[in-house]
Parts: structure tokens; C-alpha cells; sequence
């Protein structure tokens, strides 16, 4: 009888994932097997219509000697990691503080989480003019003590970290609602115990709030990189990638070899190996993240 | 005193009504159902949609404009024309990719549409480039009409004619002159002698840029093109003293930050009085020219590009055309072409201008009593320009030469790469471009 019960829930349970799982296939599954299939074609148009030759791995093979391909991954593997390290340090920091306040939370709350509902059209736009040389804000201000203009995009040292820095400014406030919420739901007794206890801001911080706060960071952590690492919009309207590839990154490598150059068949192998490379790097993160929470 | 008979009045009267009959058939037989056009939002879009709003309103036609950024258009033509219905019934092209709705076989040849339709004598042929003969790829003047012009862009020389008067200079026709004029007005950061658009554009800023003073030093990009050789000349020696002097003119006399400017930064500074020259498409004049938009109204001049003493000067083709896609139906295909036909009078024309935007048809262009008016001051330029104006490529691979080229150029102006590391660079990709699209190419030595 319990046997044919459990048969029975099986039969149900797959019946009624069916659905989700064809939507999937069509979503996810399909575009990445098409995108795979024009990765080992040359795609032209002829008379209007699409014409498809088989060239095997030759743009696979092409990659490895791709110097914008290379900067790209390069920026964007800096861009994550420094941008990422920083939102959630200071969302921690902010949440943490946030946290603390008995009084006007809410307003803290919502003035900190501004920026994220800002469109990323108007950020690009607008930091734009803030960082212009000749007009810029920024420049406007550190004339007032005497220090020369500074051109934040369009030199070479300065790309990248300004671009950074205004991703900072754009998903620190996602990072800091994600840690909110976990300081929110940390149990009072524990830390209550450890004031008692005679532990000092920085001994709770280290001994008490971080450990119990490391699962809502390794999420935010990770999925702030994930996200991250698919960063478009920002440069795009920030630097066109530029100056030279100084803030050439994955995604707008992709675009333009897509969009702008029209090479399908060439883009899609590029979107084929960073898929795959990204795929692995997220499967070594999970698998660390598991290994570390099966150690303790 | 007048009188007439009952015979006579009747006949007047339907004379009356048979005149005003006439032009309301000729308004029912150009009534055509909506269409869509789309378009980049370039400098001169206010003129264009000032002409649309004319058609409009004589006609009672109805249009749909789907304006976007430059590089935007481009990608929403391509996806309409490689659908299986397209979207978009009137494509606004640039000169730099046009060749690929040809190659691809995207148009319908105007004269498909309409047997009838001719293109008028006085409209610019812009290099022939609305021609096409299918078999030999090129663009022959006895082949199919494929598009009629809507936008003429050349780059000018805008300089400010005010502190010209002031220090008594005279109009460049070498670049040697121009950096001599733009050293003497430089005075950094209040004004610079020259701003050059030497960002890494998407899809163009930088090549768009330096094109006129590759080919006035004797520089191309291919050994002989019109005669099919694609042989890769861009590491020239012509073609590294052109960029080294571009690179010079910027050092000596430009903005502190040449390899960050776009278009838009080159008429922001000239639009706030910070720059003495800068070459420009025309398009931007009518903001530049604009109380509310500049500070320089009426201080501002056009002349034709300079050249080199060995080299006739070269205003590249920026220009823009109109084609009709062939996956749309035949009446749309009929209401676009009726708005075309309408765009190419001499009438549709000078609303054309006093709307903003550069005209397409010579008899306006060179109409004197025009070019008096001070706002049309750089008409002259604009005819001054004609016969030295040249495309910078026909190939449909322009847009993967385009976007390499934007990056090494880009590269060597803000001291990434040496001009010769940049300019064989360049060789190299491109040869692998045109060698991967089939095409006789080959290459020079590196420098």
C-alpha cells in the first residue's frame, strides 16, 4: 500500500515538474544548443536569406589569439572581483549600521536603496556629465582645492576604476537590503550573550556577527558576481570600452562582434566558451562554499 | 464693366470645379496607407522630422518614425530585414553599412516598385552609391537604383570666423596651415586650437576622423578598389605620416584628451566657445548656429576640408540613403517610395533646409541667393566640397574594418601603441578580414 503510494507521488511529482521543465528547455536549453551550432558555422546572408557553412572549431581556435577577447576577460574578472568585494563590504558595513539604529530605519533604508531604482540609462547619462572634463561636477569640484581636471574615462589609468566606482555607487544599496535582511533575522540571544559576555563591538563583529552572517554573504557575494560579471550597460554608456580595450569587458566584446562586426558564427563561439568558463568558475565557488560549510 | 452670359458662367463654374477638383485627385491617387520609417538620431534627425512633418501635412499620409541611437539603427535594420516579415518599411542607411543591405540582397530596386520612378537629375548620387549592379558588385551608374540620399554628410572645417577677423588669419587649405592657425588660437584650458574626434566610436569616431588626412597624404585602405584590388595599404608610409601628423596635430594644438572625445564632446566644445576648429559633418550646424544650444551663434565658419601640398583634400562620405526593404508588403513598399518621391522636389528640399538639415539636391545646394543668407553661410563649403568627396570603403565588411580600426587608432592616439605598431596591426586584422571573406587581398611589409 505505502510502496504504491510512493509510486504514485513520484508519477505526480514528475507530472507536475513536466511544465516547468519544457519552459526551461525552450528558454534555456534551445538558445544555448543554437548558439553551439552557429559557433561551428560562417553565417552570410545571400539574396536575403541566411546561408550557413560549416567551418568545424576554427573560431574556437581563433579565440586563444583574440587580444580584445583577452583584455575583456581580463577587465571583467577585475571589474567583478574589485567592484563585487567592495559593494559588499561597504552593504555590510551600512546594513550593520542600519541594523544598530532603533530609531528611522526606515528612512535610512529607503534613502540608501536610491540608487539601485535609478534606470541604468539615466546612471550612464548622468555620470557621464559628472565625470565630463571639461564640464564635469567631479572636476568642478577638486578645482576648488587646486587639483588639475582629470579625464576619469577617457585615460587609461583612470577608466576602469571610475567604472568600477560608479558600479560601487549603482549596487552597493542591492548588497546592503540582502545583508539587512540577514542581520534582521540574526537571533538576538546569541548576541546579547556575548555582550554579556563582556565581547567589545569589534569581538561580536568578528566572533559573533560575521560567522553567523557568512551564509547571506556567500549568497550576496555570489549572486552580485554573477551579475557582475555580465556588466553591460555601464560601459557601454560610460566608455564604449575605451579608451583602447582599457575597459573592454566580456560582454561588450560580445555585443560588438555580434552587433556592430555581424559576426555570428564568431560570437557565438566566444559566448560558447564563456559560458562554459563561467559555468565552471560558479560550480568551483559552489563546491568550495559546500566544502567549507561541511568542514565547520 | 464685365457681364456674361448664362453659357459663360456655367462654363466658368466648371472650370472652378474642375480645377478644384484636380488637386484633390492628385491627393486621393498620393494617398497611401501608414508606413515606418527608421532612423538614427543624428545631428541633422530635427530636419529630417521637420520634412516628415511637411509630407504629412501636404499629403495626409501618415508616417511612424522609430528613431534610435546610431549603432542601435543598424541593429533593429538588420533584424527587420532578416525576418520573415519585416518591420520597417523605409531604411535610413549610413554610407558606412549601407553595402551590406546590397551585398545581402536586403532592397527592393526602386524601379520594382515603381517602373516609373526616376531618380531627379538634380539629386547628388553621392559616388554613385545608390546605384548597384548585382553581377559585378559595384556601384555602376547603369545598374539598379537600390536608394535615393537623404542626408549628404561630409566633415567640413568649422573654425571660428570671429578670432579668425581678430588675428588676422586666413582660411587653411593644408593641414600645415590648420595646425599653424590652431596653434596660434590655442590657449588651453579657455580655448583649444583644434578638437578631433579621437575616441573609440561605436561604430565610428576616430576612423571617420582621420580618413580625410589618410587619404590627402596619399593613404588607403585598399591598394586599388574600384579595380577589385583588396591588397591592405593601411601601413603605408603615406598612411603613418598622415596618422603621425594627425596624432602631432593633437599634441601640439588639441584637446589634452583627444583619444576621450566623441562627436558629442567636439560640438559641446565648440557649442560653449572652447574650440577653434574641428572637423564636423554639417548636420551639427544647425545646433551650433542655435542661441538656446550655443555660445557661439554667428562666430562660427565652414570651409572645405584642407589637404596636404601633394594631396587634393578628401571630406569622406558620411552620407546617409533610403531604401526600401523587400520583406514588407508591396503597399507599404509603394507609401515609402510615394514619401520618397515626394522628398526628392526641389520644394520637399527647401523645407528640408529650412527645417535644419544639409539639402541632397545640387540645384538647392548651389542656389546662390541661399547661400547669402548668413545661416546658410557653409553652403559654400558644402559645394566648395563636391568634387574632391570620396567613400571610405564599398565593401560590406566595413563594419568588422570599422571597428578595428576604431581600436588601434584609438590606441595610438592615447599612447597605447606606437603609430607603426598600431598601423600594422591594423594591416594584419584587416588582411585576415578580407582573406577570411574570400576577397584577393594581401598585405604590405610591416613598417
Amino acid at each position: 500500500m505505502a510502496s504504491r503510494r510512493a509510486t504514485h507521488d513520484t508519477l505526480w511529482r514528475r507530472i507536475a515538474l513536466t511544465p516547468t521543465i519544457l519552459v526551461f528547455l525552450a528558454m534555456s536549453i534551445l538558445p544555448t544548443l543554437n548558439l553551439m551550432a552557429m559557433s561551428v558555422n560562417e553565417i552570410s546572408w545571400v539574396d536575403g536569406k541566411a546561408v550557413w557553412s560549416y567551418v568545424g572549431f576554427t573560431h574556437y581556435a581563433r579565440l586563444a589569439e583574440d587580444s580584445l577577447l583577452i583584455a575583456g576577460l581580463k577587465n571583467t574578472a577585475i571589474f567583478a572581483i574589485a567592484g563585487v568585494a567592495a559593494q559588499v563590504l561597504l552593504g555590510f558595513l551600512l546594513a550593520w549600521a542600519v541594523s544598530r539604529i532603533a530609531r528611522g530605519r526606515v528612512l535610512y533604508r529607503t534613502i540608501f536603496i536610491l540608487p539601485i531604482l535609478v534606470p541604468g540609462i539615466l546612471i550612464g547619462a548622468v555620470w557621464k556629465l559628472m565625470l565630463n572634463y571639461d564640464f564635469g561636477l567631479v572636476n568642478g569640484f577638486i578645482g576648488v582645492f587646486g587639483i588639475h581636471p582629470v579625464d576619469w574615462l577617457g585615460t587609461r589609468a583612470w577608466a576602469l576604476p571610475s567604472v568600477i566606482m560608479v558600479d560601487i555607487w549603482h549596487w552597493t544599496p542591492f548588497c546592503f537590503l540582502l545583508l539587512l535582511a540577514g542581520f534582521e533575522s540574526l537571533p538576538q540571544d546569541v548576541q546579547e550573550a556575548a555582550r554579556v559576555d563582556g565581547a567589545g563591538t569589534w569581538a561580536e563583529m568578528r566572533y559573533v556577527l560575521i560567522p553567523m552572517m557568512m551564509p547571506v554573504i556567500a549568497v550576496t557575494f555570489l549572486f552580485r558576481l554573477v551579475t557582475s560579471l555580465k556588466v553591460f550597460d555601464e560601459i557601454y554608456l560610460l566608455t564604449g570600452g575605451g579608451p583602447g580595450s582599457a575597459t573592454e569587458v566580456i560582454s561588450y566584446t560580445i555585443y560588438r562582434t555580434f552587433f556592430t562586426q555581424d559576426r555570428m558564427g564568431y560570437g557565438s563561439a566566444m559566448s560558447v566558451t564563456v559560458l562554459f568558463f563561467i559555468s565552471l568558475a560558479m560550480i568551483g565557488v559552489l563546491m568550495a562554499g559546500k566544502r567549507g560549510r561541511n568542514a565547520a | 464693366m464685365f457681364t456674361s452670359n448664362r453659357r459663360e458662367v456655367l462654363m466658368g463654374a466648371g472650370a472652378v470645379s474642375a480645377l478644384s477638383w484636380v488637386p484633390g485627385a492628385r491627393a486621393q491617387a498620393a494617398r497611401q496607407i501608414p508606413f515606418t520609417i527608421v532612423i538614427n538620431n543624428s545631428p541633422w534627425f530635427d530636419g529630417f522630422r521637420g520634412a516628415v512633418e511637411a509630407y504629412e501635412k501636404e499629403t495626409g499620409n501618415k508616417v511612424n518614425l522609430d528613431v534610435n541611437p546610431f549603432g542601435g539603427s543598424l541593429e533593429k535594420q538588420r533584424a527587420s530585414v532578416r525576418a520573415r516579415d519585416g518591420m520597417f518599411d523605409l531604411l535610413i542607411m549610413n554610407g558606412l553599412y549601407y553595402q551590406e543591405m546590397y551585398h545581402g540582397g536586403f532592397l527592393k530596386p526602386i524601379n520594382e516598385i515603381d517602373a516609373n520612378f526616376k531618380l531627379d537629375p538634380q539629386m547628388i548620387r553621392y559616388d554613385n552609391t545608390v546605384f548597384w549592379n548585382e553581377a559585378n558588385k559595384t556601384h555602376d551608374p547603369n545598374g539598379k537604383l537600390m536608394s535615393v540620399p537623404v542626408n549628404g554628410n561630409i566633415p567640413l572645417l568649422l573654425y571660428r570666423a570671429d578670432l579668425y577677423a581678430e588675428h588676422k588669419l586666413t582660411v587653411p587649405s593644408t593641414w600645415d596651415e590648420l595646425l599653424a592657425n590652431a596653434k596660434k588660437l590655442h590657449n588651453p584650458p579657455r580655448i583649444y586650437g583644434i578638437v578631433q574626434r579621437g575616441a573609440r566610436g561605436n561604430p565610428n569616431d576616430i576612423s571617420y576622423d582621420w580618413w580625410p588626412y589618410l587619404y590627402s597624404f596619399g593613404g588607403s585602405l585598399f591598394a586599388d578598389e574600384p579595380k577589385g584590388d583588396y591588397t591592405i595599404t593601411i601601413n603605408s608610409p603615406a598612411a603613418k605620416e598622415a596618422l603621425d601628423f594627425y596624432i602631432r596635430m593633437a599634441k601640439e594644438a588639441g584637446h589634452p584628451q583627444t583619444g576621450g572625445l566623441a562627436q558629442a564632446q567636439i560640438i559641446q566644445n565648440l557649442a560653449t566657445g572652447r574650440a577653434a576648429h574641428a572637423l564636423l559633418v554639417i548636420a551639427a550646424w544647425s545646433q551650433l548656429d542655435d542661441p538656446s544650444k550655443s555660445a557661439v551663434v554667428g562666430k562660427l565658419n565652414a570651409a572645405r576640408v584642407p589637404g596636404t601640398a601633394k594631396g587634393k583634400p578628401a571630406p569622406v562620405l558620411g552620407h546617409w540613403l533610403a531604401g526600401v526593404p523587400k520583406n514588407v508588403p508591396a503597399d507599404r513598399q509603394r507609401a515609402a517610395l510615394a514619401f520618397l518621391n515626394w522628398f526628392q522636389t526641389r520644394d520637399a528640399q527647401m523645407k528640408y533646409l529650412a527645417a535644419g538639415a544639409p539639402p541632397v539636391r545640387q540645384d538647392v545646394l548651389a542656389d546662390q541667393n541661399l547661400a547669402k543668407d548668413p545661416k546658410n553661410r557653409w553652403m559654400q563649403a558644402m559645394a566648395d566640397s563636391s568634387d574632391y568627396v570620396k567613400l571610405m570603403w564599398s565593401v560590406p565588411e566595413g563594419s568588422q574594418i570599422g571597428d578595428a580600426l576604431e581600436l588601434r587608432l584609438n590606441q595610438a592616439v592615447i599612447g597605447e601603441m606606437t603609430t607603426a605598431q598600431a598601423l600594422n596591426t591594423l594591416s594584419d586584422e584587416c588582411h585576415a578580414i578580407m582573406q577570411r571573406a574570400g576577397y584577393k587581398t594581401g598585405k604590405l611589409a610591416a613598417l
